[in-house]
């Protein structure tokens, strides 16, 4: 009986420890294309640079599934999210999202495809009958693109490739192809530069084999219902970071953009006609 | 027949044996599982360096410090998890037991409305427990998002279906003699519950829940594969980004906590036995729910939760999509799965008789220890779990669900057999042996045929849940159903993962009607109540 009498002491004292008040923060998102440290250091600096321009709380809510940051954004669980093209289609169809800015690069962007190099594989068509790996299925550039783009050349997936296999994230598709888990993988043009200039893909292990046509992906997208004015604030902060001043350099360059610029819903009407093509969306 | 019938009973054997191989040979190509791939140079070289990736086992302090907390999580994911589960469960048996019904106690006629009623709920425990708990995880992830809510809600609803079945079927196996005379005193169901049934039963009532829980947090930790949080989800973020070092330190952990819960179930089996223990048995186990209701709720107020959008949700899904392209693609799923389980369940059985064996200790003490060691090894990895390892040494598909199938139920079978092995009358074999024959005729003539009937009945019960096993195992890439249901929630394609559920559960009723058949069958055929 003392031991039920102390439990509900416990309980008490964890009800009231819930009760304490809120403050203003903006909660911050972003799929899982890359591992989650990776992702928690890209956001770091940007996020101490968000907090001073907005002049309130940024907090990065760490999520490791594409499907569960669409769920979040438009549930209103978090503020802001950074989509890529097609959880950008998914979120607008699920509810009301703005799309704010994308970076320079987002309004051409590619996936490449690569090989593993004792796989004997030259060419896009010697992938038939080989292992292939995507990323994750709900990515813009490491699923929904390159099977679009396989799909106009007359090449299904399922059955052109021995074994269609989905890693979740795209460094994830080059550890993949990289150990001959899979024989050959496609990935975010951007990931596979950044890996290869941080010297952290084995050449010798795996090899590119081509580039997909050019695409808009990747943007940052706040609820529809959020502020208006915050929502202007954080435009003006995004558009405001300048190459030419160190400290924003350095967020650029681990966000990987050269600036951001405007974005609009309907600069992402092309990555709705192919995810219907492709059958990814009903 | 035969010329010299040393085995009258040869052709029926071989012909059997026949049989089952014929049925066996199409679900190699079915599941693509070729058995010297894994060793084939190049697997073994992926698998070496995986492997050799292992050692030594991560052990920063920032990651440990994170699996630390991620395994508080786990466990209080399945504590709370198993208590939501008690509290569906109980009021559940309490309603549709027929050990309380006044009909069956007295010769009062049944009321059909409450009848009806209890169909109605029997019904309902039959779905809450048909769908697997992780298909209800990643059900609840989708609807309210990341984090540990939807395993605690997933074990709440899936367990609550199993023990209400459970504790009706407990209740109903007391004796009877006093509570059908509390009953035609006048008594009610609460107070023929209270002083007829429970007293009795209550030891046999703890028992099992204390089994369910251990159950639970092999559970819990497997449900972060699907994002609900814990030390799984860690897991699979490490086997994703081919960690090793973090992927043993992991491993070994979820091994430490398996063990641990084990030793915490035994200890809670003897306080049963006084009325003290009991006391602090029901305190800890109160103060436990409590405590880990409490290390959760930060998160999950946090993540807050909505009950409209979960209705919102839940009408996503109808109608079912009917398309034929789509009932086509799950009658091959369905077939893989099919495919999956059945050579899974057939190597293990072999598996299982070979380290029977030496378990059962016929080969010495040392390699009784040894075989026991490996046994408790295979069974203790849940199959979700071996089967993430085992896209490593044969990629992705079936065949990786066929290799996690085979491994885990190698453990399960293989500690059943070494048992009835060691149960069995020795007296036959023994006699064989005097008689002059060889060991291995003595053990086939004298031994097998005492288990054999067992072993078919335990294979068979196996089987059947490694096909409700093998419809998930896709969710970690492994082919089958599992696959294509994942691919669909992720998708927001909730139309088709209606359809691909109601496979599943289709699949997992036919089932068991059939292994009812099967079983009627055997006991039959062999005189024996398997």
């Amino acid at each position: 009986m003392k031991a039920i009498k102390f439990a509900m002491a416990g309980a008490l004292l964890a009800v009231s420890a819930l009760a304490s008040a809120e403050e203003a923060v903006l909660k911050v998102s972003a799929i899982p294309d890359e591992a989650p440290t990776e992702l928690q250091r890209k956001f770091a600096p940007l996020g101490a640079y968000l907090e001073k321009e907005l002049g309130m709380k940024v907090q990065f809510v760490p999520v490791t599934d594409y499907a569960a940051v669409v769920t979040a954004l438009t549930s209103d669980k978090i503020d802001m999210a950074w989509l890529g093209g097609f959880t950008f289609v998914q979120a607008s169809q699920r509810g009301k999202v703005v799309p704010l800015v994308q970076r320079e690069e987002d309004s051409k962007f590619t996936s490449k495809y690569i090989a593993n190099t004792e796989a004997g594989i030259n060419s896009l068509k010697d992938l038939k009958g080989k292992s292939f790996a995507f990323g994750s299925a709900s990515s813009t550039s490491g699923h929904l693109m390159p099977r679009y783009f396989l799909q106009k050349q007359g090449i299904k997936p399922e059955t052109f490739f021995k074994n269609v296999a989905y890693s979740g994230a795209h460094d994830a598709t080059v550890a993949w192809v990289a150990s001959g888990k899979v024989e050959g993988g496609v990935l975010n043009a951007s990931v596979w530069d950044k890996l290869v200039e941080a010297g952290k893909v084995d050449l010798t292990k795996v090899k590119l084999l081509g580039t997909t046509p050019a695409y808009y992906d990747y943007n940052w997208t706040v609820r529809g219902n959020l502020d208006a004015k915050l929502q202007q604030k954080i435009t003006k902060a995004f558009l405001k970071l300048d190459p030419k001043n160190p400290e924003q350099q350095a967020i650029l360059e681990l966000q990987r953009a050269s600036k951001f610029i405007p974005t609009k819903a309907a600069n992402y009407k092309g990555i709705e006609s192919a995810a219907k093509a492709a059958g990814l969306l009903k | 027949m035969l010329s010299h019938p040393r085995d009258p009973a040869l052709l029926p054997r071989l012909l059997w044996g026949a049989l089952l191989l014929a049925l066996l040979v199409p679900t190699l190509p079915l599941t693509g599982f070729n058995p010297l791939q894994l060793f084939d140079a190049a697997t073994l070289k992926t698998l070496a360096g995986f492997v050799a990736g292992f050692l030594p086992p991560a052990s920063n302090a920032v990651f440990l410090g994170e699996v630390m907390r991620a395994s508080v999580t786990t466990l209080a994911a399945a504590t709370a998890g198993l208590a939501l589960a008690m509290l569906v469960g109980l009021p559940l048996a309490f309603a549709t037991t027929r050990a309380l019904d006044r009909h069956a106690l007295t010769a009062a006629a049944p009321s059909r409305l409450a009848e009806a009623g209890k169909s109605l709920l029997r019904g309902v425990m039959v779905l809450l427990r048909g769908a697997p708990e992780i298909v209800w995880a990643l059900l609840f992830v989708r609807a309210v998002g990341l984090g540990s809510l939807p395993a605690v809600l997933a074990l709440g609803l899936a367990y609550g279906g199993m023990l209400g079945k459970v504790y009706a079927e407990i209740l109903e196996s007391q004796p009877r003699a006093l509570a059908r005379a509390l009953c035609a005193a006048g008594a009610g169901r609460p107070q023929v519950l209270g002083y007829g049934l429970l007293p009795q039963a209550l030891p046999e009532l703890v028992s099992y829940s204390v089994y369910r829980w251990e159950c639970a947090i092999r559970a819990s930790a497997v449900m972060g594969f699907v994002g609900a949080g814990g030390i799984g989800q860690l897991l699979d973020t490490s086997i994703k980004m081919m960690n090793g070092g973090e992927v043993s330190t992991l491993l070994l952990v979820f091994l430490l906590i398996v063990v641990g819960t084990e030793g915490v179930s035994r200890l809670s089996r003897r306080l049963l036995e006084s009325r003290q223990g009991g006391a602090v048995l029901a305190g800890s186990a109160v103060l436990a729910a409590l405590a880990s209701v409490a290390w959760l709720l930060p998160a999950w107020r946090e993540a807050g939760f909505d009950g409209a959008s979960l209705l919102r949700f839940a009408s996503e899904f109808l109608p079912p999509d009917a398309s034929p392209a789509l009932l086509a693609d799950i009658g091959r799923g369905a077939l893989e799965t099919l495919a999956m389980a059945f050579l899974g369940t057939a190597l293990a059985f072999a598996g299982a008789a070979l380290l029977a064996l030496p378990a059962s200790g016929r080969f010495g003490q040392p390699a009784k220890a040894l075989a026991r060691l490996l046994l408790n090894l295979l069974r203790g990895i849940p199959d979700l779990l071996w089967a993430s390892l085992a896209v490593l040494a044969v990629g992705l598909g079936p065949a990786a669900g066929v290799l996690a199938l085979a491994l885990h139920t190698s453990g399960v079978l293989g500690r059943l057999f070494a048992e009835t092995l060691e149960n069995a009358p020795p007296a036959p074999e023994q006699a064989l042996r005097v008689l002059g024959a060889g060991r291995l005729t003595a053990f086939c003539y004298g031994l097998l045929p005492e288990v054999w009937a067992q072993w078919l009945a335990y294979a068979l019960y196996r089987g059947e849940n490694n096909i409700r096993a093998a419809a998930v195992l896709g969710i970690v890439g492994a082919g089958g159903l599992g696959q294509q249901l994942y691919l669909a929630l992720s998708l927001f394609q909730l139309p088709t993962a209606a359809s691909l559920i109601l496979a599943m559960l289709l699949l997992s009723w036919l089932l068991e009607q059939l292994s009812r058949l099967l079983r009627q069958q055997l006991e039959a055929a062999t005189g024996h109540a398997a």
